[in-house]
């Protein structure tokens, strides 16, 4: 199941060398020369959008999911439509077979350089390298493609990790601390951890804060982290003064565990994905923080680097771009967007950017008692 | 009817005296002359007292996982809190749980438990965050029953559309319930695009336990005072009515050791129950006295549970209908020519299963506080499990209600065992897999060496 | 045989012109038999003769494709078992249709059970009425507890002989009833079978042996390959002539002696 804003990532898979830069070259001298023709992209079929305009194809891998329509779709849009280019799509309906035909279609369109979000990472990787041979860039979005071809636009799932970690020590510098983490067969939830024990490193060598328990929910469930929550307060007495939860679902069932224990509310806990019921939360003061983030800015970024690596940009040439040491051992291109961890304190950001009503955000919170709710 | 008996004459010469009994003048409490033997074996014991066999090795078994468990966890599996939160956790699936014997005894199966266990918790949650504060407004004393309702009259029609399927389009019930398991599951995702639905109103909270969904302390004594004499009346009645006709009765050293066992079991556990305080942060929010001791007792979910599972035991071996579904079970063609309706049982099956994850999911949205369309993800396998441990056997037929709940605690006490020995949850699944296994090859091994 | 003239006229049951096919198979083809009460009929023939689908349209077990069933000269409809036993009509089958997993009293009742004021089984009433009539079929029997799976093959074929003889029936239709029995308990259902000629009833019996039917029945009809060969009195014919009808489809009249001759 996907949560905005979750990248998978995809564990092993062929690790595959390229002489990337030679055929990045060639493809630029075949676009700068195609381009130069009345009809843009390089096949026999015509373009939308008229001549000369470049056109960037996105593959969804499944169109459904609220996310895409509602905040990604719009966001790459409109930063196609700012830099001249026009918008071609595809849905996969989450297979990884449907999205290899999906991409060829899109080539075949004439799309000058694409933007999948892959449904596999690992099953889309001959399609990426057929593009790329082909000499139209990719862009691997929100999901991992180990392809060093590829450009890697994504939240910093590390970052998230350090960000709840920091809010909640914040609140609580000493103490007991568990760790709800995510599920064990998805990358992302070790990602989560490293970035988590990154930033508490120091205190819980000092001594400073223990960790009383720790074990990873079962498909992120929110019922399964209510009833491991119930038990690590059994062992330890209630006697703990953090949980550092994965993302705002598992969060939900820790504070449910809490309640039950009239502790919530004193325990600090961290969450990500900005689910409306969270944000509830955090402006309840029964969650401590949730990493929120915004998928039009991945959408603007993708957007935008569409439109540069369709001109002819090298990877490397684009904006903001870092190399990042994928799991499989590739040097991917990488823009790594920040998240932003939402507390009480700047809760009006989520309502200023529309991704909450102040209604929903404030229900059953006393006025007054946070800043976004007057 | 009894007329039909008297024209067949006597025509056999019979070697035996015939005890000629006649219903009208029956002398009631007739003791027939039996000798009384002092049975031989242990398992001559149970069987003269007549318990299931299996259900005392059920027991038997939990008894030493709570044990292991409590010296393994340090001395905290087997205190008053642990075991609380323990029955707690063990409702969903034991409510479920109750409703898969049914479905597996006439050789059907249902995997689409959980996913229609989040389809519909989405609408009560809806009903409680969205539809009904709309016409009613929030906190209206009517939401929560309304919620409910519709919860279980849902279920019940998911279910019953699942059966009629199976019953009379001839689906096997496997293809059925998996297209139910995908189907559901994106109904659940698309009625709210996936987002958490919460908070759920404050009366339907209480559904699901915690610390104010409970009966308290002196309704629980009340209640397991109440079940004591519901089940020595059971006994009472059931002896009764085998001396009327003259059937060889229990020994009595057995039916007053049984009464005696199980009430003090009901009672224990009350007490257990009864231990578990409110927590001293709660306590002082409603009020009381610095000090005071609130005893939680009985949870709403496990009350729920407990009515459950004698309502659905009552309907499996007091109703025609649970005598029908273990007919088709046993053997569906014998059924049939006896002129029992199958395909219509076969839906009510399904239709009842339904009802059941409509009340299971009340009670875990009402847990959890909220509702997410991942809710139950995985649920089906851990619901069958519990009927299996429990003896439900897939060739279909055999399977107790009793036994399936069981089954559910034993599962539950060993995971949350395994939290309290702080084992990773892969490493739980190795475990929890191996012994499903265990059991039924045990069950199995048993059965054919008494057969 | 205490049989009024009028009642013998009045066939208590009648299959008239019985058609069954499956696909292209005529299982059963134009298929006429008839039944006196006090009566026993035997239906003989080879395997896939017919004989078990044709009796199967009576007890309500299949419906068939065209022809009439009368009973007591009146046409009726039998759609499903329960018609059948509302009409008197009670069967045993050869696989005995017991439900294995339930007990003896279970079974006698499956689908009619007994049940209290509040519709509960009356699981007492049902042990009670079924001790009583087992003590008569099959005094030795003890275990009405437990599963009837558990039981020897003659327990099992007395559980469903009880169950037939229970309801009242007035016709009784039995498919290889000594089939799973050792031969005291044989001789047993044989007695059963002649005392219920006395009080009544009509009985047909499908049985391969021949000799059983030549001891019990009262008339003989054969069938093969879904037609009938023909209704013979038993007094009238012999053992071999009856194996003629069976194998070759031969008439008495049309049996020569080397076709006798063959059959031995």
């Amino acid at each position: 199941m996907v949560r905005p804003g979750e990248a998978a990532y995809q564990k092993g898979g062929a690790v595959v060398r390229h002489r990337v830069w030679a055929l990045l070259a060639l493809s630029a001298l075949i676009l700068a020369a195609c381009s130069s023709d009345d009809e843009g992209g390089g096949g026999a079929t015509e373009t939308t959008g008229g001549g000369g305009e470049i056109v960037v194809g996105v593959s969804w891998n499944n169109y459904n999911e609220e996310r895409w329509a509602m905040w990604d779709e719009p966001a790459i849009k409109e930063a196609l439509a700012a830099g001249g280019a026009s918008y071609i799509s595809s849905d996969a309906g989450s297979s990884a077979e449907q999205q290899l035909t999906d991409v060829e279609n899109l080539i075949s369109q004439g799309a000058d350089a694409l933007i999948i979000l892959a449904q596999d990472g690992t099953a889309i990787l001959p399609a990426v390298q057929s593009a790329v041979e082909q000499g139209i860039p990719v862009i691997a979005y929100d999901r991992l493609i180990e392809d060093p071809g590829a450009l890697y636009i994504t939240f910093d799932n590390v970052e998230v990790g350090r960000m709840q970690a920091r809010a909640v020590f914040e609140a609580v510098p000493e103490g007991n601390y568990v760790f709800i983490k995510g599920n064990a067969a998805d990358a992302n939830a070790d990602f989560l951890r490293a970035g988590q024990q990154e930033v508490l490193q120091e205190a819980l060598d000092s001594g400073a804060i223990v960790n009383v328990g720790e074990s990873y929910t079962d498909n992120w469930d929110p019922a399964v982290a209510q009833t491991n929550m119930e038990q690590f307060l059994t062992v330890n007495d209630n006697d703990v003064q953090a949980v550092v939860a994965s993302n705002d679902g598992t969060a939900g069932g820790v504070v449910a565990a809490l309640e039950a224990q009239g502790l919530a509310g004193e325990v600090a806990v961290s969450g990500q994905d900005g689910d409306i019921a969270a944000l509830n939360r955090v402006a309840l003061g029964t969650q401590t923080v949730s990493v929120w983030k915004d998928a039009r800015e991945l959408g603007k970024a993708a957007g935008e680097a569409a439109v540069l690596l369709a001109q002819g940009t090298a990877l490397g040439d684009v904006p903001n771009t870092v190399i990042f040491d994928s799991p499989g051992g590739n040097e991917m291109t990488s823009i790594l967007l920040t998240p932003i961890p939402i507390t009480a304190d700047n809760l009006s950001i989520v309502v200023d950017a529309g991704w909450v009503s102040v209604d929903e955000l404030c229900q059953g919170v006393k006025k007054g008692s946070v800043a976004a709710c007057p | 009817m009894w007329a039909g008996l008297v024209p067949l004459g006597v025509g056999f010469r019979t070697t035996v005296a015939e005890t000629e009994i006649s219903t009208t003048e029956r002398a009631p409490e007739a003791q027939p002359e039996e000798p009384e033997e002092r049975p031989r074996s242990f398992r001559e014991l149970l069987r003269s007292a007549e318990i299931d066999a299996r259900l005392a090795g059920m027991l038997f078994a939990l008894a030493v996982i709570w044990v292991g468990f409590h010296f393994l966890s340090g001395g905290t599996f087997l205190t008053p809190r642990n075991l609380w939160n323990l029955s707690v956790q063990t409702s969903v699936v034991a409510i479920m749980a109750t409703g898969m014997v049914l479905i597996i005894v006439s050789r059907n199966i249902d995997l689409s438990v959980g996913a229609m266990m989040a389809a519909v918790g989405m609408v009560m949650g809806l009903l409680q965050t969205d539809w009904l504060p709309r016409l009613i407004g929030f906190d209206h004393p009517a939401t929560w029953i309304i919620a409910l309702g519709a919860g279980l009259a849902l279920g019940a029609l998911i279910g019953g559309f699942q059966g009629v399927i199976v019953a009379y389009v001839g689906v096997p019930s496997f293809i059925v319930t998996l297209g139910g398991y995908l189907v559901w599951r994106g109904v659940a995702w698309a009625l709210a695009s996936g987002q958490t639905i919460a908070p759920m109103d404050s009366n339907f909270r209480l559904l699901g336990g915690g610390a104010e969904g409970t009966t308290g302390g002196m309704w629980s004594w009340i209640i397991g005072v109440l079940a004591c004499f519901g089940i020595v009346l059971l006994q009472i009645q059931k002896r009764r009515q085998r001396a009327r006709y003259g059937f060889r009765l229990r020994p009595l050293w057995a039916e007053v050791t049984l009464a005696v066992v199980a009430c003090g079991a009901v009672l224990g556990a009350i007490a257990v129950l009864n231990r578990y305080y409110l927590p001293p942060l709660l306590a002082e929010q409603r009020g009381a006295p610095p000090g005071a001791q609130i005893s939680l007792g009985l949870a709403y979910p496990v009350l729920i549970t407990i009515v459950v599972t004698v309502v659905m035991t009552f309907l499996a071996t007091r109703r025609r209908f649970g005598r029908y579904v273990y007919a088709i079970g046993g053997n569906p063609e014998a059924a049939e020519l006896a002129g029992i309706k199958t395909k219509r049982t076969t839906v009510k099956t399904f239709a009842l299963m339904g009802t059941l994850v409509g009340l299971a999911g009340a009670v875990q949205i009402a847990r959890l506080n909220a509702a997410v369309s991942s809710l139950g993800t995985g649920m089906e396998l851990s619901v069958i499990a519990a009927a299996v441990i429990g003896g439900t056997s897939f060739s279909g037929g055999i399977g107790t209600i009793p036994g399936a709940v069981l089954g559910a605690l034993v599962m539950q006490s060993l995971q949350s065992g395994m939290v309290l020995m702080g084992i990773e949850a892969p490493l739980q699944d190795i475990v929890v897999g191996a012994v499903l296994v265990a059991a039924v090859a045990l069950d199995t091994i048993i059965r054919r060496r008494a057969a | 045989m205490a049989i009024t003239e009028t009642a013998r006229r009045t066939p208590l049951v009648e299959l008239r012109d019985m058609r069954v096919a499956f696909g292209g198979v005529h299982a059963v083809d134009g298929v006429t038999v008839d039944l006196y009460p006090g009566e026993i009929v035997g239906l003989v023939g080879g395997n896939g003769a017919g004989k078990t689908t044709l009796i199967r349209t009576l007890s309500g077990a299949h419906v068939a494709d065209s022809g009439e069933i009368l009973i007591d000269g009146q046409p009726v409809t039998i759609s499903t078992p329960r018609d059948a036993k509302e009409l008197g009509v009670e069967t045993i089958y050869q696989t005995l249709a017991l439900a294995d997993n339930i007990d003896a009293p279970g079974n006698m009742f499956l689908g009619r059970e007994v049940t209290t004021s509040l519709r509960n089984l009356d699981s007492g009433a049902m042990e009670d009425a079924t001790r009583k009539l087992m003590s008569r079929l099959n005094p030795k029997f003890e275990a009405f507890a437990a599963p009837v799976n558990s039981l020897s093959g003659g327990q099992r074929q007395s559980v469903a002989i009880a169950r037939a003889v229970h309801f009242n029936a007035r016709i009784l239709i039995m498919d290889e009833p000594t089939a799973a029995l050792g031969p005291a308990e044989t001789k047993q259902v044989r007695d059963l079978i002649r005392q219920l000629r006395e009080e009544g009833l009509g009985i047909f019996l499908i049985s391969h042996d021949i000799h059983d039917v030549f001891d019990l029945a009262d008339r003989i009809s054969v069938m093969l390959q879904g037609k009938l060969v023909g209704t013979v009195n038993k007094d009238d014919v012999t053992v071999d002539e009856v194996l003629a009808m069976i194998i070759m489809g031969k008439k008495p009249g049309e049996v020569t002696q080397k076709d006798l001759a063959e059959l031995h």
